[in-house]
């Protein structure tokens, strides 16, 4: 499983998420709408990596735990209680920059 | 690079025709980002006749965590291409999300802008990573840029000349 182009195939057939902290890899998956635990390596803190897994800890669209506490977390889950992900709103920067740029 | 290619492709996608041509600049290193970038031009073509494009590869002006003083050398080394390129586009408008590239680009524009020669709008979106904390090249040119865009209210309240518009990729 060392390097493929994309995980796409595997995420959409995928149940259930454990992944690192890594933006791309939560945002991928939130967008999927699969359910997510991010596992949160002390040894990588102060990266920055921590502050999107975080907010969306904070924000209910994802479990944290850390390699320790895994095992714990999978057994007493509640997946139910994850929040939905919101797509982003590209067009909302297209209106923006038309009014910036003087397009209307 | 990687996601900042993502992103800016997304932010991309709800833009008119009259965003045209648009000339993209990656890192000479970047391998991954000219396949996205034309597979994304590929099918805007289907989609508008007469859509152009250009790309071109300056050398990358800061690896993940150089520091601070080198990323200076490597950053006018750059600059030593993203000079002349960018006086030979002339943009109207620059739109960049993050990259090291993107500094010695932003830079050579406010300089062309400050010899008269072309004035370019540039507008800075910091990636949807960037929670509570800018990166670095934000951190800079918040204080260059025309527009700076943040994707999250933390940032917005830390940074109160910045633009909140939700998150928008």
């Amino acid at each position: 499983f060392r390097f493929k182009d994309s995980l796409a195939r595997d995420l959409r057939r995928a149940d259930l998420v454990i992944s690192h902290a890594g933006a791309g890899s939560c945002l991928e998956t939130l967008e999927e709408g699969k359910p997510l635990i991010v596992v949160i390596n002390e040894k990588l803190m102060g990266n920055h990596q921590l502050e999107l897994a975080k907010q969306l800890h904070r924000d209910g669209h994802v479990l944290c735990c850390n390699c320790s506490t895994l095992v714990e977390t999978l057994q007493s889950m509640d997946l139910s209680t994850l929040k939905p992900f919101p797509p982003g709103q590209p067009e909302k920067f297209a209106l923006f920059l038309d009014k910036v740029v003087g397009f209307q | 690079t990687g996601g900042h290619t993502t992103e800016i492709l997304r932010l991309l996608s709800c833009l008119s025709e009259s965003y045209s041509p648009r000339h993209y600049i990656l890192a000479d290193s970047d391998e991954m980002s000219e396949a996205k970038i034309r597979s994304f031009e590929q099918k805007r073509a289907e989609t508008f006749s007469n859509s152009q494009f250009t790309l071109d590869r300056i050398p990358r002006s800061r690896e993940v965590r150089q520091s601070w003083s080198s990323s200076v050398v490597t950053t006018l080394y750059s600059m030593l291409y993203s000079l002349p390129l960018t006086y030979k586009l002339k943009p109207d408008l620059i739109l960049c999300n993050g990259p090291g590239t993107c500094v010695p680009v932003c830079i050579s524009a406010l300089l062309l802008g400050l010899l008269g020669i072309k004035r370019a709008i540039i507008v800075y979106v910091e990636s949807i990573c960037r929670v509570e904390t800018l990166s670095l090249s934000g951190k800079i040119l918040y204080y260059f840029s025309d527009y700076f865009i943040v994707q999250w209210p933390g940032l917005k309240e830390k940074y109160p000349k910045s633009v909140y518009l939700g998150r928008i990729v």
